[in-house]
């Protein structure tokens, strides 16, 4: 059986949702939530297919009137990476600055450079982006994400779709360049977010459920009962 | 070898059909004519079908550009607003839904009987697959790329012109290939109504004549043409295609 975990410590609220309703026009609601994420904290957020999930980070995203955030700096990371095949992997990562139509100065190329280092893409700068797997891909997206320097970064299944050493890599990375940062990562399978977030939350037709360990949803048993919100 | 026998193949698998049924059912020339007198009609008045074939030819490619141009250019300027596609896109599905064949006679009052009421006839023909299919193009968009560009926090300007246009591009050039295919009923059916030129009007003045061989041998050029056309669109397009498609 899971259990829960208490609040280490409360830091400044990033994010908070109050009797948020979750679900699409025209449908019953899924379920009603409120929830306070404070600065620093990354947490896993579990849930059954169909449970809300995604709709919560794109509500999150778009805003509304029971959410409140502190900041306009969030990022998004998704299993589609969202690059554009016809430009370089240095201008993806540096996108969000052409969007916004501000100059691009040589800090902010240096720091792309480094950034692209830092994912392990060296080398790949000039490459166009349809030339690259889909491991390498995911980490364009990264490191475009951490350039944007975000305050809270949303991740909905971004390696889903990658094989597990692939997979494991990503952890690492994200572990070692999102460290500081508030993070909440959409999975289904907790094992993606093994050795990197310690928090996990569910997500159930009645509410959200924790904050509990994620080391002791790696049973299966323990990660069923969860996703049934049988807790 | 394969794409030349794909070519080759069944041209030849439709001459010999055509021809073992003019021989087999001994069909007269002037309801049918066989391949080879269609050929000596091709050789022995080259002069004259190439004029007419080169001004269908023109009407044909001027109208596809145009169309393409004119298509492209409207989709841009609704594609980016929800009200202003609702409020132009009863007008544009009305100009598809004519048959040409039906605004032919007003657009040669209007134009006249030259070059220019051809143009307009297969401008109007290209103009709807190219705005419909980009309109596809904009709308295409995958809701978590949209998702992760809101959160770029982009120029609504910017984000039109340096994302949703260019992979709105790939839909575009499927919507100039399918107006390449359809371009020459534009043409011809301008020409069959009134014209002194063309492959439409040469068909029409052998009909009145009993020229039946000098018919086929202007369908013969017409369909080369056609073909030609399209496959020079393929494969300009389908350069293009790849470079601006979305891995997804």
């Amino acid at each position: 059986m899971t259990k829960a975990i208490k609040e280490v410590q409360v830091n400044e609220t990033v994010l908070s949702i109050d009797q948020l309703t979750l679900g699409f026009p025209g449908q019953d609601p899924l379920t009603t939530i409120s929830w306070a994420i404070h600065r620093g904290q990354q947490i896993a957020l579990l849930g059954k297919s169909g449970s809300g999930k995604s709709t919560l980070l794109n509500t999150i995203i778009q805003g509304s009137l029971s959410i409140q955030c502190q900041t306009q700096r969030v990022a998004y990371l998704s299993q589609q990476p969202a690059l554009l095949p016809w430009v370089s992997v240095l201008d993806n990562v540096l996108l969000g600055f052409t969007l916004r139509g501000e100059t691009i100065v040589s800090k902010h190329l240096e720091l792309a450079h480094q950034l692209l280092e830092d994912v392990e893409l060296c080398g790949f700068q000039y490459h166009k982006t349809s030339h690259l797997s889909g491991g390498e891909r995911s980490r364009v997206a990264l490191a475009r994400a951490l350039l944007e320097d975000a305050d809270l970064l949303l991740l909905d299944e971004p390696f889903a779709a990658l094989d597990r050493s692939t997979k494991i890599q990503m952890t690492k990375l994200c572990k070692k360049l999102f460290a500081n940062k508030t993070v909440i990562m959409v999975t289904h399978d907790p094992r993606d977010a093994l050795g990197w977030l310690d928090i996990a939350v569910v997500l159930t037709s009645r509410g959200l459920r924790g904050p509990f360990d994620l080391a002791d949803f790696q049973n299966d048993h323990a990660l069923i009962q969860a996703l049934d919100g049988d807790l | 070898m394969n794409r030349i026998l794909g070519y080759f193949l069944p041209v030849t698998l439709l001459i010999a059909v055509w021809w073992s049924i003019v021989v087999l059912f001994d069909i007269p020339h002037f309801i049918l004519p066989a391949p080879d007198r269609v050929a000596t009609v091709l050789f022995d008045r080259f002069t004259l079908i190439s004029v007419h074939a080169a001004t269908t030819a023109l009407e044909i490619i001027c109208g596809l550009f145009l169309g393409s141009i004119m298509g492209f250019t409207v989709a841009c300027l609704i594609g980016d607003s929800k009200r202003l596609q609702s409020i132009t896109m009863p007008t544009l599905i009305i100009s598809q839904a004519l048959p040409v064949f039906a605004i032919a006679p007003i657009l040669m009052l209007w134009l006249g009987y030259g070059f220019a009421s051809k143009l307009a006839m297969t401008t109007l023909i290209v103009f709807f697959p190219v705005t419909a299919s980009t309109l596809s193009g904009f709308r295409a968009l995958p809701a978590s790329w949209d998702v992760t560009f809101q959160t770029l926090r982009p120029r609504r300007v910017k984000l039109f012109f340096y994302v949703r246009l260019p992979l709105a591009i790939p839909y575009t050039l499927s919507g100039v290939r399918v107006a390449a295919s359809v371009a020459p009923i534009g043409a011809i059916v301008g020409e069959w109504v009134g014209s002194s030129s063309g492959l439409g009007y040469l068909m029409l003045h052998a009909n009145a004549r009993g020229q039946t061989d000098l018919m086929f041998a202007a369908l013969v050029v017409l369909c080369s043409e056609a073909l030609m056309i399209w496959s020079v669109t393929n494969r300009i397009t389908l350069r293009f295609d790849k470079k601006y498609t979305a891995n997804v």
